[in-house]
């Protein structure tokens, strides 16, 4: 079962649709022409990028050319989710690298090699998407980590000193945050797993079935990449708040001033 | 015998403001000082930068003759107990907060037994049944004399107190003293309290930063 491909003027059609908002974003008196045209232009145009990268990707099917642009997303994403935590790369560019690089490669080699076992693993019909999907809800999962604890740590302060002065290490005082941060990362992951296909069909799943696949079979993938969504940002946030941890204070157990970018 | 905490040319900045300058004091075991000052003169960042929590621009803080360093910070934090204006007793219940410093690992095994609970709180006149109470529903003074509760239970011989006079009616001032008269019990306080700093045997004045004036009473 082919899908129907969208041709040219039809493409031109689709765009047309976007009208209809514009209009009534116009009429109630937002104007929002200029961040409209940009949204729309650039999606396109990164589109036909990842279109171009990901057709020459999979025609070679170079497990080094794979495994580099597995390194290019997770490098985006590592910087991504230091700017997006208000935190200076300087200080964390390793750590949140070793997070999510440790968690990520664990979920997609676990899934892609003892699960789905496709005859070459390195196939980039399989990492790729995969990967780029876990890595997604990794990033998602870790600013919100990230950007819990420190907020949690500094509306505390007061109570993070009270607990060192009690004897607390530093591990014990910051542990109530710690934690606080990572449920706040994880539980968007499981309340989306306990409400998974009453609310919305999964977009992957959504994707699978357009492209030709049996629901059953969509239905299983789409288990599969939940579950790794949720081991691999539940590994990543955890190690790299263990990471902040280190990173972050000074040989007195104060948070260090420097290391978070001023708002 | 040496000093207990001493001070040495220490000077002290925070986002590169100077908050403590040329600072030197030493203060001996069972002696009782007040710092006192307007506010912003520094008094209670002595306080914090003998915890650690400032770092030093240049000096040495001394704490039984040992430096200040990273390796004996915490030998510094577990024989001091900080008690400030509105402490934070970081528990639900008044009795998971006296025994909250008891769950880390350097006071696990020390958990004290109910009868040591009620003794303290009866040396400091709180009724038994705020054991049971709700952390959020005391009132200022009642929470410092839980704090003090607490650092008595855990041992502390050196007690770091901010403006702890300020929330205390008469009555209860009058139990603090008496904790206090304790000889091995050295007590560093911030206070405005003019019958508290009576009873100090050693005042500082500060001012931006320097100390300006010590006086000294003949009780101690």
């Amino acid at each position: 079962m082919e899908t129907l491909d969208i041709k040219l003027p039809q493409m031109a059609l689709l765009y047309g649709l976007c009208l209809l908002p514009w209009l009534l974003l116009w009429l109630i008196g937002l104007r929002l022409s200029r961040d409209i045209g940009v949204g729309i232009l650039r999606m396109s145009v990164q589109l036909a990028l990842v279109g171009i990268y990901l057709k020459t990707l999979f025609d070679l099917n170079n497990p080094w050319l794979n495994g580099l642009w597995i390194l290019v997303m997770l490098l985006v994403a590592d910087l991504s989710i230091l700017r997006r935590a208000g935190l200076k790369a300087r200080y964390f560019v390793l750590s949140t690298f070793i997070a999510i690089a440790s968690s990520i490669l664990l979920s997609t080699a676990y899934l892609v090699i003892l699960v789905i076992q496709p005859t070459h693993f390195y196939d980039a019909r399989y990492i790729v998407p995969l990967a780029g999907m876990i890595l997604g809800n990794c990033l998602q999962g870790n600013v919100i980590a990230l950007e819990r604890f420190y907020s949690a740590l500094r509306k505390n302060e007061n109570e993070y000193t009270t607990f060192l002065m009690l004897g607390a290490t530093r591990w014990e005082a910051a542990r109530p945050y710690f934690r606080e941060a990572v449920k706040a990362a994880i539980n968007p992951t499981i309340a989306g797993m306990a409400t998974m296909g009453l609310v919305s069909l999964p977009g992957m799943m959504t994707g699978q079935i357009l492209g030709g696949s049996e629901p059953w079979l969509a239905v299983k993938y789409q288990i599969a990449i939940m579950i790794c969504i949720f081991t691999s940002s539940t590994v990543a946030s955890i190690i790299n708040l263990k990471l902040n941890l280190a990173i972050a204070f000074n040989a007195f157990d104060v948070l260090r001033d420097e290391v978070i970018k001023k708002p | 015998m040496p000093p207990i905490i001493r001070f040495n040319q220490v000077s002290v900045t925070a986002h590169e403001k100077t908050i403590l300058s040329d600072i030197s004091f030493a203060l001996f075991v069972g002696e009782k000082a007040a710092l006192c000052g307007k506010s912003g003169s520094g008094k209670s960042s002595v306080l914090r930068t003998l915890l650690g929590l400032h770092p030093l621009k240049s000096g040495t803080v001394y704490f039984q003759e040992q430096p200040l360093t990273p390796e004996s910070i915490q030998i510094i934090r577990s024989c001091t107990a900080y008690i400030g204006q509105e402490p934070i007793l970081g528990a639900e219940s008044v009795r998971e907060a006296l025994l909250l410093p008891f769950q880390f690992k350097a006071h696990r095994g020390h958990r004290p037994t109910q009868a040591q609970l009620l003794e303290v709180l009866q040396r400091l006149q709180l009724p038994e049944d705020i054991l049971s109470r709700d952390s959020s529903r005391i009132s200022g003074g009642e929470k410092q004399r839980i704090a003090l509760a607490r650092g008595l239970l855990l041992g502390k011989k050196l007690y770091l107190l901010d403006e702890v006079t300020s929330a205390l009616d008469a009555e209860s001032k009058q139990v603090v003293f008496d904790v206090f008269s304790d000889p091995q019990l050295t007590v560093l306080s911030v206070a405005h309290d003019p019958e508290w700093m009576d009873r100090c045997g050693s005042v500082y004045e500060l001012e931006a930063g320097r100390l300006t004036q010590v006086r000294r009473h003949g009780n101690s």
